[in-house]
């Protein structure tokens, strides 16, 4: 199986106003190969957002080599990374994240317009994305106009659209009710089983349970990395 | 090459994409869309109206220069240099230089000419008349035409003959009853003169003069009879008509040259008399309209300087409303220069609405203000250059500082503004 995800000796820091940079990551390594279904967990500031930002090329790493589908993405500027972040990711997040005054259609058609294709190709591939996560009745709507849980569908949708590499979720069922969770859950389930590339951060051990692999991270270490199943003794 | 072709089809989809994007952001806030497009539309309408105002004016100064020649030249005293010392007192032009121009080569026709005002009676009636006191040259000098009766003739300037030409208003103000003046003795500062002639009418000249109340009479005889001079023979100016319009140069120097000699100007010595071409006075009159119209319009571009704020002022609040959602753009492909274009498009597309409406209200008032005070105003290239150019530089000067905020947004802050 090909490599997905390459993370080698990965750091992050951030400057301080007073004194040395604040280490986030420190020396990260693993690999996702195609077709997993992974959830990063941790306590809050162990680094998992930042991690996150930096899988999904929102933020570029201190050192280390981050590789997506075998480009290395450490190190590219701006644009490069806009192009990285269009082509072969679809992201996920807890809050959502539509545009409140466009309609369903228009939000999955978004990332389409940046990958550079007509109108007529966008809605028509839209659609078709909107019906796969069960919302063909909807493509008119807005978003102030549908549930949480059917919100969370068009974005991931909106995810799939341009058909990446990888799907990452930020907590994606963060602001959700557990039966709305479970469906969600049971979604990303269901495009797993079809071949997709899930990475999925949560604090909600429920949540990493649909996951089949865990990456446990404590102050920016991995602490553990295996199946989820096993990790559940050391909690 | 397929590749090629490949990336025009997405450069082209893009940018349709953005502008779809664009417009679909202006038409979501309809209000503060019409509110800031509706400075702009005051704006170039203002600049509009006030172009053609000043267009107007020009066309009405033009228009009272039409039938004056071209190939006029205007002999004028000049203030002369007594051993380098300007001194108050002013050389004179007399009845005499204009018997040497005559004799010129490329001269047509020379008219000394006395300005005055006098008080024309006939019977009961009476009228303020302005009087031209020149020569029989006159009449082609001053393009005028004998209507009824027959102009002055040389012999009546020799012998200082007591006849007058009168405008058609002088004529209906003291013959009422309509029966013809020809032959008539009116009474001009109370002194008899007889009607030799009338003159056709010409109608309303610059300022609004009825150039229809003149009374032209001998030089010689306002000289002699109704005001003298200390100088004799003195005149206010020199008519000189050029037979084209190609000689006027030369006549010019020849005018010159002529009256230095009779004058008897030691050379070296400046001129004591100013040889002025028409063309130039009234070039000079209508750059007059010219600037005009510059300080009207620039009034008016005032109110577009703060119509092009208010873009910037709604673009900024916008950007920093909409933080979230270059967030998200970003997050799912967007370069910063898409975020770019959408917001400088979005600007230029309200100043554009804006201008082109603006340009639109303003021709509608100006023709219809034109209407009711019964003057053609034109409707000129210029105002529809300056709408599209407004448009343009407007939209980019007001959109493009927030429009590059928008793309410094960091998408990881931007996602978390709430």
């Amino acid at each position: 199986m090909a490599k997905v995800i390459e993370v080698e000796h990965l750091y992050k820091s951030y400057p301080m106003a007073i004194g040395d940079p604040y280490p986030v990551l420190k020396d990260v390594n693993f690999s996702i190969e195609e077709g997993e279904f992974v959830a990063i967990m941790g306590p809050s500031g162990s680094g998992k957002s930042t991690l996150m930002n930096t899988l999904g090329c929102l933020d570029t790493p201190t050192s280390g080599v981050y590789k997506i589908g075998g480009e290395v993405v450490s190190g590219m500027n701006e644009d490069q990374l806009a192009n990285v972040r269009s082509e072969k990711i679809g992201f996920v997040f807890q809050g959502f994240n539509l545009l409140m005054k466009r309609t369903l259609l228009d939000n999955v058609s978004i990332p389409l317009i940046y990958a550079g294709y007509g109108l007529d190709e966008q809605h028509k591939k839209a659609e078709e994305m909107l019906s796969h996560v069960g919302l063909q009745n909807f493509v008119e709507r807005f978003p102030s106009q549908i549930s949480g849980g059917m919100q969370q569908r068009v974005a991931i949708a909106r995810a799939l659209v341009n058909n990446p590499k990888l799907i990452l979720a930020d907590e994606p069922t963060g602001n959700l009710d557990t039966k709305t969770s479970v469906e969600i859950m049971n979604l990303f389930q269901k495009l797993n089983e079809d071949g997709k590339t899930i990475v999925l951060v949560t604090h909600e051990p429920d949540i990493a349970d649909f996951a089949k692999r865990l990456i446990y991270i404590v102050d920016g270490v991995v602490h553990y990395d295996g199946p989820v199943s096993e990790f559940k003794g050391k909690r | 090459m397929e590749k090629n072709v490949e990336i025009i089809d997405q450069k082209i989809h893009m940018s349709r994409a953005v502008f779809r994007e664009s417009w679909i952001s202006i038409k979501s806030n309809k209000l503060r869309s019409f509110l800031t497009t509706l400075g702009i539309i005051i704006g170039v309408c203002a600049v509009v109206i006030m172009v053609a105002a000043g267009q107007t004016v020009q066309n009405m100064i033009n228009d009272s220069f039409e039938g004056m020649g071209s190939n006029l030249l205007l002999v004028r005293p000049e203030f002369v240099a007594t051993s380098g010392v300007k001194s108050g007192g002013q050389s004179v032009v007399k009845t005499g230089d204009a018997d040497v121009i005559k004799k010129l080569k490329y001269i047509k026709a020379v008219s000394p000419i006395v300005n005055g005002t006098a008080q024309i009676i006939y019977g009961n009636e009476n009228y303020m008349a302005s009087i031209v006191a020149s020569t029989p040259d006159y009449l082609y000098t001053g393009k005028w035409e004998i209507e009824r009766g027959e102009g002055l003739s040389d012999r009546d300037v020799k012998s200082a003959q007591a006849y007058i030409l009168i405008g058609k208003t002088i004529e209906s103000n003291l013959f009422p009853s309509g029966e013809s003046a020809i032959g008539k003795t009116v009474r001009v500062s109370n002194i008899p003169f007889i009607v030799k002639g009338v003159l056709k009418a010409k109608g309303q000249g610059m300022g609004g003069v009825d150039r229809d109340e003149t009374v032209i009479m001998p030089v010689t005889t306002y000289r002699r009879r109704i005001r003298g001079s200390y100088i004799p023979n003195r005149v206010n100016y020199i008519m000189a008509q050029v037979d084209s319009d190609k000689n006027i140069n030369k006549a010019k120097r020849y005018i010159e040259n002529a009256l230095r000699e009779s004058r008897r100007l030691k050379p070296g010595a400046e001129n004591d008399f100013r040889v002025d071409d028409m063309t130039e006075m009234v070039e000079t009159v209508k750059s007059v309209g010219t600037y005009i119209s510059i300080l009207l319009a620039s009034i008016a571009s005032i109110s577009l300087i703060v119509g092009s704020i208010g873009i910037m002022n709604m673009m900024l609040v916008s950007v920093t409303e909409r933080t979230r959602e270059i967030g998200i753009r970003k997050a799912i492909g967007a370069k910063n220069s898409y975020i770019l274009y959408q917001f400088l498009l979005e600007a230029i597309l309200i100043s554009f609405i804006g201008s082109m409406v603006g340009m639109v209200l303003g021709i509608g008032i100006s023709q219809v203000v034109g209407v009711i005070l019964e003057k053609s105003v034109p409707i000129s290239m210029l105002t529809v250059v300056i709408s599209f150019s407004v448009a343009i530089i407007v939209g980019i000067a007001s959109g493009i500082f927030p429009a590059i905020k928008a793309t410094k947004l960091d998408p990881i802050e931007a996602l978390r503004y709430q």
